[in-house]
């Protein structure tokens, strides 16, 4: 049973189609990556799905239900947006006082949540001098407030330190273990990787894929570089035999579609001195770049 | 709704802004009654006998009204300008329903604020009375209706200052529209060459709730005509600005 549809969705904001024709769904339970650059449309694919941006086509639900229709949606959905949804004056308690009091939830909730995210000793402060990453944490504890079983988290690490980013991942993993579904929203794949069972990647408002960490590992492309003052006679020499190669400054190519053995011997046979050569496997960062540079649809 | 209301109270409580209008109240309604009892008796100011006692409880009405209103556009205006609309809104969907429960927290609000400058005049002015040996009476129909008038023209200022910040999301925008209106409402039955014309305007309505006269409409009508134009501005707030996308 899935947790999110997303069907169809666009939105333009006048003359931009900043989502565009955007389907996926989430499976109950997994931890999904959203990614994609900035600008990408995430942020608003999320707002739609909240009932705060309405689509120009097409629907954003939650197993079916817009969040608009959802009975309690602070016991079915939390989530962060961003940063600044805090009143400076207000402290860290009283903010969440004000939301579990709109939403009809405990008083003990305030506290639970506050000490879930670390942010007990710092309850009674004023937000107004709060850091980015307490913000977040803030943000969080609003999010965790109605104990919800879907989590949608926007760039959650933005202005988390190295620390706290950590901590952010323990986080996401103990939703998921505790049975929850979790979309996580980033610009940087790295980001997310260790934390999601699966990524769904945008680019100009467009889905590019949707796949598991698993495959998109799998499919991410090899090359084989090599350095040569006859660049050009060996690029037209393996072009010839079938393989892609492209010139990478004067006296470098990058060829893929074979191996290394293939480039020598083709070198070998047609006399040509090479300086250097390695056999590369672009990392999960590049093949998320390749997708969201040159994004099609592949699904 | 209950709940809304009760959200709505504990965000009053929580900033400063609600206890500095407060405190501004008090301490103006404190000043102008000092003002009142300097002048009070000279030539062309009021006599210093028992009819000033309702007056005295409406004294400091002007900046009353005014400071329930910039409480109101600041209680709505505050959620775009601070972001907390997206969790509001995230808690409450229905957004009609989130300006309804500012429309009666603000309304509440606004009760409190006569009621502290009630209390502040009258704490000045019965004691000033009766040094100058002028025996009055507090349980006095006049003195009771000026109090109503006060708490309904305060809480409606506040409704009309919702209102006004529901159609005008900017603070200052929407406190200096306020402000301005007041203005322009007192010149417009001359410029229209139509005197009758004030009574039906928003400020000419409320006027009639703290001393209804022959150019005014009866405290009741005024009131609901006051009220009519402050939820009618929250409506179309609601339909057309509050509930656009929030990016």
């Amino acid at each position: 049973m899935s947790a999110i549809n997303v069907h169809g969705l666009s939105k333009r904001f006048g003359d931009v189609l900043a989502v565009d024709g955007l389907g996926f769904d989430v499976e109950e339970g997994t931890v999904v990556g959203f990614l994609g650059p900035n600008g990408a449309g995430k942020t608003t694919t999320l707002r739609m799905l909240l009932g705060l941006v309405a689509p120009t086509a097409g629907t954003a639900t939650f197993g079916g239900r817009a969040y608009r229709e959802l009975t309690a949606p602070t016991r079915m959905v939390g989530a962060v947006l961003e940063a600044s949804g805090f009143h400076p004056g207000r402290s860290a308690r009283n903010h969440l006082r004000v939301l579990a009091t709109a939403a009809g939830l405990p008083g003990s909730r305030v506290d639970e949540v506050l000490g879930q995210v670390g942010l007990a000793d710092a309850a009674g402060r004023r937000v107004g001098g709060f850091s980015l990453g307490m913000r977040q944490r803030l943000g969080l504890a609003a999010a965790l407030l109605g104990d919800p079983g879907v989590l949608l988290l926007d760039e959650p690490a933005n202005g988390l330190d190295p620390e706290g980013i950590h901590w952010l991942r323990g986080l996401i993993r103990r939703q998921a273990d505790e049975g929850r579904t979790v979309l996580v929203s980033s610009h940087l794949l790295a980001e997310v990787a260790q934390t999601v069972d699966q990524v769904v990647i945008i680019a100009r408002g467009r889905l590019v894929a949707h796949s598991t960490l698993a495959d998109l590992t799998a499919s991410a492309a090899a090359a084989v570089r090599v350095r040569t003052p006859q660049a050009e006679a060996l690029r037209d020499r393996l072009a010839a035999g079938g393989a892609a190669v492209q010139l990478d400054g004067p006296d470098k190519l990058v060829v893929t579609g074979v191996t290394t053995e293939q480039v020598g011997r083709a070198a070998a046979a047609a006399g040509i001195v090479l300086h250097e050569m390695r056999f590369e496997r672009s990392n999960l960062e590049e093949v998320f770049l390749e997708l969201t540079n040159h994004g099609g649809n592949r699904s | 709704m209950t709940r809304l209301v009760n959200a709505e109270l504990v965000k009053l409580r929580t900033t400063r802004t609600a206890v500095g209008v407060f405190a501004l109240t008090v301490a103006v309604t404190a000043l102008i009654m000092t003002a009142v009892m300097l002048i009070a008796g000279r030539p062309g100011q009021p006599a210093i006998d028992s009819g000033i006692l309702p007056d005295l409880v409406v004294v400091a009405k002007g900046p009353l009204v005014i400071f329930a209103l910039i409480l109101g556009v600041l209680g709505m205006s505050g959620e775009f300008r601070h972001g907390t609309a997206t969790p509001t809104f995230l808690v409450t969907p229905h957004r009609g329903r989130v300006v309804a429960a500012k429309v009666v927290a603000h309304a509440l609000a606004g009760v409190t604020l006569a009621a502290a400058s009630a209390v502040v005049a009258l704490g000045i002015g019965l004691p000033w009375l009766r040094s100058k040996g002028v025996e009055v009476a507090i349980f006095d129909a006049d003195v009771g209706s000026r109090l109503l008038g006060l708490a309904a023209t305060s809480a409606l200022h506040a409704v009309l200052g919702i209102g006004l910040a529901a159609l005008i999301r900017n603070q200052v925008v929407a406190v200096a529209a306020g402000l301005l209106w007041m203005r322009i409402e007192d010149l417009l039955p001359a410029v229209l060459h139509r005197p009758g014309l004030g009574r039906w305007l928003p400020e000419g309505a409320a006027a009639a709730l703290t001393g209804a006269s022959p150019a005014t409409l009866s405290m009741w009508a005024g009131g609901l005509l006051f009220a009519a134009y402050g939820v009618a501005l929250a409506l179309i707030g609601t339909r057309f600005v509050v509930r656009r996308d929030l990016t």
